[in-house]
């Protein structure tokens, strides 16, 4: 088992920094899947059986490093899969913002590492210093590699485009401070409804002309109660009772500088959210819906 | 005595104030004829710190001020946390204040700080005195091997690199590169913690003599303070040590008006644990094994020294003899004046050889039974078992 990969231009440095720091914030724990033509980050929660994980993100590496050999265990299994403490690979990359070239490596010091060698300019002299992390791993075995594949899912009833992050963001922390679940309604006119119920209150912040990628419309509400306003065709109107405070993680994101975010349902089931960057990275968290 | 202190100085001794803080908590004020002396002792005693404010740092020095016949100089311990008080941002303290007023009573209790601020306003602190006397380490800083003059700008970045639960660093100086890491003691689960090491090149100091390559451990909590403080002033560090074991000295002065030294302790790397964590330096490695059994016959006899020079009946401070685990090598001889000073030589050094030599130490025991321990933990035996865990062969 062999990784080396070299990064030297400092965007994608700064990109990869953020996308760690944002999953450090995330998960106290990760995996990182190294195969071919990808990395991988993955975040599943204990005990989660058959549902997706948490978190799933894609990382070119083409686009990332200039550098990249690795090999797996033999040709049928030529993935690489690490558990990471990802807050760990996180502090150790914050000073990469400034940093000329990054290598990274699986080694073998004691224990398996992935060690970081960060080239960092002297801030006093046009001298260049050499630190060098060496971040514990696990080396996942082979017979867990299951846990860690690519989430299959249902095909989602709407995908709608999210408006900007911090807007909702906000949005979602202010209601978070009221009640613990929102409800996340989209319709194919273009329509986001955030919605959340308290003893006291009920609040809607609603967005408007936002683009639909995809309705697998009509939706069938027969089973619920769903509200609607009267001129609203129902069957067009998909939503989801999601955790504000996952939802609201997901959205800390927006430090990572991206194209778009889509938001993808599966009517009263599951929540995609999906964030796509220039470099194309995909960085997507499953929310699943919590049903009475 | 009394004097006084100009605003712009009053933020340099509040920064001092600050930095003692991180070290101590009491601080020990001696005034003598023609200068000020600040000292302050960590609760492990690994680490002192020493600042000596000249005559020309004040603008008015008055070491009679109380007519005080006594020419050994006035002394006293206060309490950290008071003479924090009186500094309490000092960023901001030359814009606030515009005289400052120490006066130090060997009648009294008290010492006084007093503030002149702008627009007429007057802060006067009451500070109780603790104790009347004085501690002093004693140390070598010239003649030594090793001497390292820094921008404390390039040793706090590299430091930057550390994380924040590091608490000891091992310097590893040599003429090609002066390295740094964090220290990982071995009772660490390796698996948790992050090592880390910064190759710094001998070129970006502003001197750097290694006659003796070497490998000391300090505290991390003290060398930033002190860098901090360094930092703040935007002086020079200097750096003098000599090996493992002898305090490692940091000076800063601005030439004229004063001069600080920071001693820290050193401790002895240990085998077991030093990973270096670059492949390239394996030959230093087995140096480093060579030099070893070397530096713990040196340190023995050192150590009962020590302790009976740290060891004073009249001291609150040294009258207990479990030596902290970084304090086991330090030099640091401490006398208390006058006569306590000549009482503690004979006696108490006789009665320290009974002293079992520092029972806390960790570090210490391992060096003892180092068989045992390699025998017990192999590191590649644990490899070995996460490998079979894996099934996965590379």
């Amino acid at each position: 088992m062999k990784f080396r990969g070299v990064m030297i231009d400092a965007g994608p440095m700064r990109e990869f920094t953020n996308i760690v720091t944002i999953i450090s914030k995330l998960s106290k724990e990760c995996v990182l899947r190294l195969s071919d033509d990808k990395l991988y980050f993955i975040v599943s929660e204990d005990n989660s059986g058959p549902a997706p994980p948490v978190l799933w993100c894609e990382i070119p590496q083409d686009i990332f490093f200039s550098e990249y050999q690795m090999i797996g265990i033999d040709e049928d299994h030529k993935d690489i899969y690490l558990g990471v403490m990802s807050a760990n690979l996180a502090k150790s990359l914050v000073t990469l913002k400034s940093a000329k070239t990054l290598k990274m490596k699986l080694t073998k010091k004691q224990c398996p590492c992935l060690t970081l060698e960060i080239e960092l300019p002297s801030s006093t002299s046009q001298q260049t210093r050499q630190v060098t992390h060496d971040i514990p791993v696990v080396v996942v075995p082979r017979k867990l590699w299951s846990e860690f594949h690519e989430p299959r899912v249902e095909a989602p009833d709407i995908s709608i485009e999210l408006p900007t992050l911090k807007q909702l963001r906000t949005t979602i922390d202010r209601m978070r401070t009221m009640a613990q679940e929102v409800v996340i309604r989209a319709s194919a006119e273009g329509r986001l409804t955030l919605q959340i119920k308290t003893d006291m209150a009920k609040v809607s912040t609603r967005f408007k002309d936002l683009r639909v990628e995809a309705f697998e419309g009509p939706i069938d509400h027969s089973d619920s109660e769903t509200e609607t306003q009267a001129n609203e065709d129902i069957s067009k109107i998909c939503h989801c009772r999601v955790d504000a405070k996952k939802f609201s993680m997901f959205l800390s994101a927006d430090q990572i500088s991206h194209n778009r975010t889509i938001c993808s349902i599966v009517h009263k089931k599951l929540v995609i959210l999906c964030l796509h960057t220039q470099e194309n990275v995909k960085l997507q968290c499953f929310i699943t819906g919590i049903v009475y | 005595m009394k004097c006084h202190v100009p605003g712009p100085n009053v933020k340099v001794l509040g920064r001092t104030i600050h930095a003692l803080a991180r070290f101590g908590d009491e601080l020990y004020l001696e005034s003598l004829p023609d200068s000020i002396l600040l000292r302050t002792l960590n609760a492990a005693e690994s680490a002192y710190a020493m600042i000596k404010f000249n005559k020309n740092f004040f603008s008015h020095f008055n070491y009679n001020f109380y007519s005080t016949e006594d020419n050994e100089g006035l002394k006293c311990k206060i309490s950290m946390k008071s003479a924090l008080n009186a500094f309490k941002s000092p960023t901001h303290m030359d814009k606030q204040v515009e005289n400052l007023e120490i006066k130090l009573d060997p009648e009294s209790s008290k010492l006084i700080f007093q503030l002149k601020c702008k627009h007429g306003i007057v802060k006067t602190y009451y500070v109780s005195i603790l104790d009347c006397k004085a501690m002093q380490a004693v140390y070598t800083k010239d003649l030594v091997p090793n001497r390292i003059i820094s921008s404390p700008r390039i040793l706090s970045e590299a430091l930057g690199n550390f994380q924040i639960s590091d608490d000891q660093v091992t310097l590893e100086a040599t003429n090609q590169s002066l390295i740094l890491r964090n220290y990982v003691d071995a009772n660490i689960d390796l698996t948790k913690i992050i090592r880390t090491q910064i190759s710094l090149k001998p070129s970006e100091f502003d001197s750097y003599t290694i006659g003796d390559e070497t490998t000391i451990t300090f505290t991390l909590k003290e060398f930033r303070a002190l860098l901090a403080f360094t930092e703040a002033l935007n002086l020079p560090l200097q750096l003098h040590f000599e090996t493992t074991g002898r305090p490692a000295v940091f000076i800063v002065h601005n030439g004229t008006t004063f001069e600080a030294h920071f001693v820290l302790a050193t401790s002895k790397p240990d085998s077991a644990t030093q990973a270096s964590t670059q492949n390239s330096s394996r030959t230093d490695k087995k140096r480093k094994e060579v030099n070893n059994p070397v530096g713990s016959a040196k340190k023995k006899p050192h150590l009962d020294i020590d302790i009976s020079k740290c060891l004073d009946e009249d001291s609150h401070l040294f009258n207990y003899i479990d030596i902290p685990e970084e304090m086991d090598l330090r030099p640091i001889k401490v006398t208390i004046d006058g006569n306590s000073g000549d009482k503690a030589n004979d006696p108490e050094e006789n009665m320290n050889f009974d002293i079992p030599g520092s029972p806390t130490s960790r570090i210490k025991i391992k060096s003892v039974f180092k068989r045992c321990f390699e025998n017990t933990f192999d590191p590649r035996s644990i490899e070995r078992i996460v490998l079979a865990e894996n099934s996965d062969s590379d």
